[in-house]
């Protein structure tokens, strides 16, 4: 805390500290994201495209994501809202152990750091849920014109649930890109929850104890946020819109 | 100790603070904590209104999910992320270069989005699906519109357009 906090503008760049006024490993972390948040805008950005290219055949959240665990009704967007409560809960737990990082507060670090892995590790697991019912479907499915190989035409078929080149829901695309989209980032949050589990053992070995600082925490935790930050913008645009 | 072992001020120490101060920052975090539950709360009792109240689809209802997720976002970016505790070099330096690649991505959105589905212009969607849609538009239910399309004239038609 010797240093001075705030940056004097004009010799900013004149070398011998950071300009950003952050560490390395925290500013390469930032940039890794934007990379990051990049890709994720790309696929959005094709996803609304193609949304609204077929703005008249595409389906209704509320008409395909009606399933809540051990309930029978039809309760549309209630369990998205749940995955969605667990993730932002993460995020909170996660930046609680960030916050006793900075006062070298290693009980409440373990504490926050594992609650963090409990609510990802929930949160892949209804993702899963939440693709299985996808992929399954209505017990009525709907009627599609398929390709047969062996008559080498389209014949009308009831189709059940989603596959990569038919879904009872609407066009092929909304369920490519439901699958890409958000198989992506649970992909994210699984990688997220390993890394967060390596360094919850190294908090357990007392690897940054020693150190004297708990950057890393904060480091992992950004990638974390992160996480949570694509899921709010999944969160709209595949369930809300 | 610095992760380089020169003389560059200690970064990774610049966050410390006291037990003290860890206690007005926890309650700013759980205070955006609540407002971002209240705000997914709206989201999902609006979102669950709209069918039955015909705000499907409309503008406003775009404008108003997207302008709250902004909303989201930035809490998360500046209040979780710390990125508002940073520097403003250091801001503008993720910022920006967002900010620029994504309003180019809105306008392709937008305008090459809806000129490409333009029938003329788009490849042939399954009749079928298109009858569901048109049914499900004007109230029938969502499997009762399978049945529907069921009708005679249909699969020659789909032969048709998908040839």
């Amino acid at each position: 805390m010797s240093h001075s906090t705030q940056i004097d503008s004009k010799h900013a760049w004149d070398g011998g500290q950071s300009p950003f006024r952050v560490s390395y490993g925290k500013m390469m972390m930032w940039f890794f994201l934007v990379s990051d948040a990049l890709t994720f805008g790309g696929l959005l950005v094709s996803y609304g495209f193609i949304r609204h290219k077929y703005v008249d055949v595409w389906p209704k959240a509320e008409n395909v994501f009606t399933h809540f665990p051990f309930v029978e009704q039809h309760l549309p967007l209630a369990y998205v809202g749940l995955m969605t409560f667990i993730l932002i809960m993460s995020s909170v737990t996660m930046v609680l152990a960030v916050e006793a990082g900075h006062r070298n507060d290693k009980k409440k670090v373990i504490i926050w750091m594992f609650w963090t892995i409990v609510g990802g590790a929930t949160f892949v697991l209804s993702q899963a849920w939440e693709w299985y019912h996808f992929i399954v479907g209505t017990e009525t499915g709907a009627l599609r014109h398929v390709w047969s190989e062996e008559l080498h035409t389209y014949v009308e078929q009831t189709v059940y649930g989603a596959n990569m080149t038919v879904n009872e829901y609407g066009v092929p695309q909304f369920a490519n890109y439901f699958f890409f989209i958000t198989g992506f980032h649970g992909f994210h949050v699984f990688s997220g929850v390993i890394i967060n589990l390596v360094i919850f053992l190294n908090v357990l070995h007392g690897t940054y104890e020693r150190r004297g600082h708990y950057e890393m925490i904060e480091k992992v935790g950004l990638y974390w946020h992160f996480v949570d930050l694509v899921w709010v913008f999944v969160f709209t645009f595949f369930y809300l819109l | 100790m610095s992760e380089f072992h020169d003389d560059y001020p200690s970064y990774e120490h610049m966050a410390h603070h006291s037990e003290e101060e860890g206690k007005g920052k926890r309650k700013t975090l759980w205070r955006v904590f609540w407002y971002m539950l209240a705000i997914t709360i709206f989201e999902l009792v609006i979102g669950s209104m709209a069918p039955a109240q015909g705000w499907s689809g409309t503008f406003g209802l775009k404008v108003l999910f997207i302008g709250l997720t902004i909303v989201k976002a930035g809490f998360i970016v500046m209040a979780f992320m710390h990125l508002g505790h940073e520097v403003t070099f250091m801001k503008w330096a993720i910022l920006a270069p967002y900010i620029i690649f994504i309003s180019y991505g809105i306008f392709i959105i937008l305008d090459e989005g809806v000129y490409s589905g333009d029938p003329q212009n788009r490849t042939t969607v399954d009749p079928i699906l298109i009858k569901q849609q048109q049914d499900l538009k004007a109230g029938h239910g969502h499997h009762a519109a399978a049945s529907d399309a069921h009708g005679e004239g249909h699969a020659e038609h789909a032969e048709e357009a998908h040839h």
